[in-house]
């Protein structure tokens, strides 16, 4: 496209000047030749005239292209640098004052002792009840069976408390837990 | 590329009056026409260098504008005629 410009600048130029300057005026055909030179030459400039005039509109165009395309990246740019600046400021907001979320924390937490710690002094009282019960359960279980394989009061004692016979008071509390077991399978 | 369109209507503009010249340069009478209508620009060009206020406003374009137009206008008058004469 660029070379058909230059061509028809070139021709026009050449049209033009040539045959005024190179043919006589006087002679018919020479002044007809130069008329039809000029015409020519007036098309040649108006049609090299459109062709650049259409290539700077393009030109045009595409620089405007080129600066939309550059401005969308720039505020794309632009806005990511915001929103991670935004993060950074949150970021920082939160490092440096963590009182709130300390008072959160804590507020949460002594709440939750507050409201567990009934529960799990009821659990733990229920689970002890129930592991003595059971124990003593056991023992007497243990201990009806060994009397009834015919043992004695202070092997049953000893096998099923740990505990040897004599004046000790763990020794006296087992007898007693003992008898009162006895009587108590004897009354049922 | 719009420095060389301008350049090529400038061109074509001189070429156009050389033109007008050969057409002059034809009979008595083409001459004549050709003086009243070149009479006629000349008004035309300095009415609108007078009243180029008004008429950029219509024509919607700057005064700078308007005033290259008429300078360009009258310079290839110029160029086109002389080269046509002076040949």
């Amino acid at each position: 496209m660029l070379l058909k410009l230059i061509v028809l600048s070139s021709a026009s130029l050449t049209l033009w000047l040539v045959p005024l300057v190179g043919l006589d005026k006087n002679v018919g055909w020479h002044k007809g030749i130069q008329g039809a030179s000029l015409c020519a030459a007036v098309a040649c400039a108006v049609t090299a005239g459109n062709i650049a005039r259409k290539q700077s509109e393009q030109e045009e165009i595409e620089a405007i292209k080129t600066r939309a395309i550059t401005a969308d990246v720039i505020d794309e740019i632009s806005t990511s640098a915001y929103i991670s600046q935004q993060q950074r400021q949150q970021e920082a907001e939160q490092i440096l004052n963590p009182c709130e979320h300390l008072e959160r924390s804590l507020a949460l937490s002594c709440e939750d002792n507050e409201r567990s710690e009934p529960i799990a002094q009821t659990q733990l009282a229920q689970a002890e009840q129930n592991g003595s019960e059971n124990g003593e359960s056991e023992r007497a279980e243990r201990a009806l069976q060994l009397k009834a394989l015919g043992w004695g009061k202070a092997k049953i004692i000893l096998e099923v408390w740990g505990v040897s016979k004599g004046g000790s008071p763990k020794y006296k509390a087992a007898e007693a837990e003992y008898k009162r077991l006895m009587q108590e399978e004897g009354g049922e | 590329m719009r420095a060389m369109y301008l350049a090529n209507y400038f061109v074509a503009g001189c070429i156009a009056s050389s033109f007008l010249g050969w057409i002059a340069s034809l009979h008595p009478m083409a001459s004549r026409a050709i003086a009243f209508l070149l009479a006629a620009l000349g008004i035309v060009w300095t009415a609108a260098w007078l009243l180029d206020y008004s008429l950029s406003q219509f024509l919607k374009i700057s005064i700078q504008q308007l005033q290259a137009v008429l300078v360009s206008v009258l310079a290839f008058l110029i160029i086109g005629l002389g080269v046509f004469l002076c040949s």
